[in-house]
């Protein structure tokens, strides 16, 4: 009975912890590689993906972040996404772009390119980008939206260019 | 006869080499204005202060940018290596002062120090020089040849093709552009992307 009492208790406190987990914000980025993130990009149901490509080191990357953040907040109950990709360091991530992701309690998925070599990547996303951040890219197949602004943007702009 | 088969030869000759100079033609390269910008010792520095350059390589970087920060040990082994055969490195820093204090001309005199910079590193306060050459960001390499005594972009974009781990470069873009002009050829690569920092300009 103790025993049975103790594993309630426990499950009880895991379940609360990784609750309020997720109300502050995710810890870690996913990591992933150009191709997976090419597959995000090219999906077709209907909602539209806004991808705001960042680092930890851009400052006016960091002042625009809120901007997303309260868009997010906003389209909450609407079929958009905000997904921040992180252009950061694969060897120094978790020095700058972890504690910048709780700084900022951001609430959106949070991925990084693991990529070195952008030639490899960025003409697939726009072929205009010269690799300059902030970048901003909206998507929708369904309602034939690609959208790319190679500058920083404000919420205002952002919900101009969705469908 | 004789005559008329050396007047087709003489034609068709300029009709090949014209056919051929068509596609090069067509993808103008641009030419730069020299310029005057204040070096880290105080003098002011132009192209035409290196009457024996062939080339230059012109790298519009910063002090706060984190990615441009990766490359100062690599832009001195690059002057380094090119410098004596006629392809000095010249460091440029265009980025708006107001935005960023750290880029501000006595900062720059000071990272110049401490890096030891073995090229000059010009401030280019009114950002004209960037905006002439469209550099958008830091860094953001070009390379420049001599031709006709006009300053021809032969290259643009990335320094190599990886920012954070100068050991795992594959692909060093700007030093094998220099290498195959050195020999007279034209480099196949002449434009790649770089990730940096947006050079902001002011209105």
């Amino acid at each position: 009975m103790n025993k049975l009492y103790s594993i309630k208790y426990f499950v009880l406190c895991s379940a609360f912890s990784s609750f309020s987990y997720l109300a502050r914000g995710q810890t870690v980025p996913e990591i992933l590689k150009f191709k997976k993130l090419a597959a995000i990009i090219a999906k077709t149901d209907d909602t539209t993906r806004v991808f705001n490509f960042f680092a930890s080191w851009c400052m006016p990357c960091i002042k625009e972040l809120p901007e997303f953040e309260s868009l997010a907040q906003e389209k909450k109950h609407e079929k958009v996404k905000i997904i921040y990709v992180s252009l950061d360091f694969i060897n120094s991530y978790q020095e700058s772009l972890i504690p910048l992701m709780n700084k900022l309690a951001l609430t959106q998925k949070v991925y990084l390119l693991n990529e070195s070599d952008p030639n490899k990547w960025i003409n697939e996303i726009d072929k205009n980008w010269s690799g300059s951040i902030p970048a901003t890219l909206i998507v929708n197949h369904q309602k034939k939206r690609y959208k790319f602004i190679p500058n920083s943007i404000s919420k205002a702009t952002l919900k101009k260019y969705l469908p | 006869m004789k005559l008329f088969i050396g007047i087709i030869s003489v034609v068709s000759f300029f009709l090949i080499t014209s056919f051929k100079n068509f596609p090069t033609k067509k993808t103008a390269e641009k030419t730069v204005m020299d310029f005057s910008l204040k070096n880290t010792d105080g003098k002011f520095i132009s192209l035409k202060d290196y009457p024996n350059a062939k080339g230059f390589m012109i790298v519009f970087t910063c002090n706060h940018c984190p990615f441009a920060k990766l490359y100062p040990p690599r832009l001195n082994a690059l002057n380094e290596e090119f410098a004596p055969l006629g392809v000095p490195l010249i460091a440029i820093s265009s980025t708006d002062t107001i935005q960023y204090e750290a880029d501000g001309y006595l900062h720059m005199v000071e990272k110049s120090k401490n890096e030891n910079f073995n090229f000059p590193y010009l401030y280019d306060g009114t950002q004209k020089v960037a905006k002439q050459f469209k550099a958008d960001k830091t860094p953001h390499a070009y390379l420049i040849w001599r031709e006709n005594n006009k300053w021809v972009i032969k290259y643009n974009g990335a320094i190599d093709d990886n920012g954070a781990e100068a050991e795992k470069v594959k692909n060093a873009y700007l030093s094998m552009a220099v290498e195959t002009l050195l020999k007279g050829h034209n480099p196949q690569v002449t434009e790649t992307k770089s990730i940096g920092c947006q050079i902001h300009f002011r209105k």
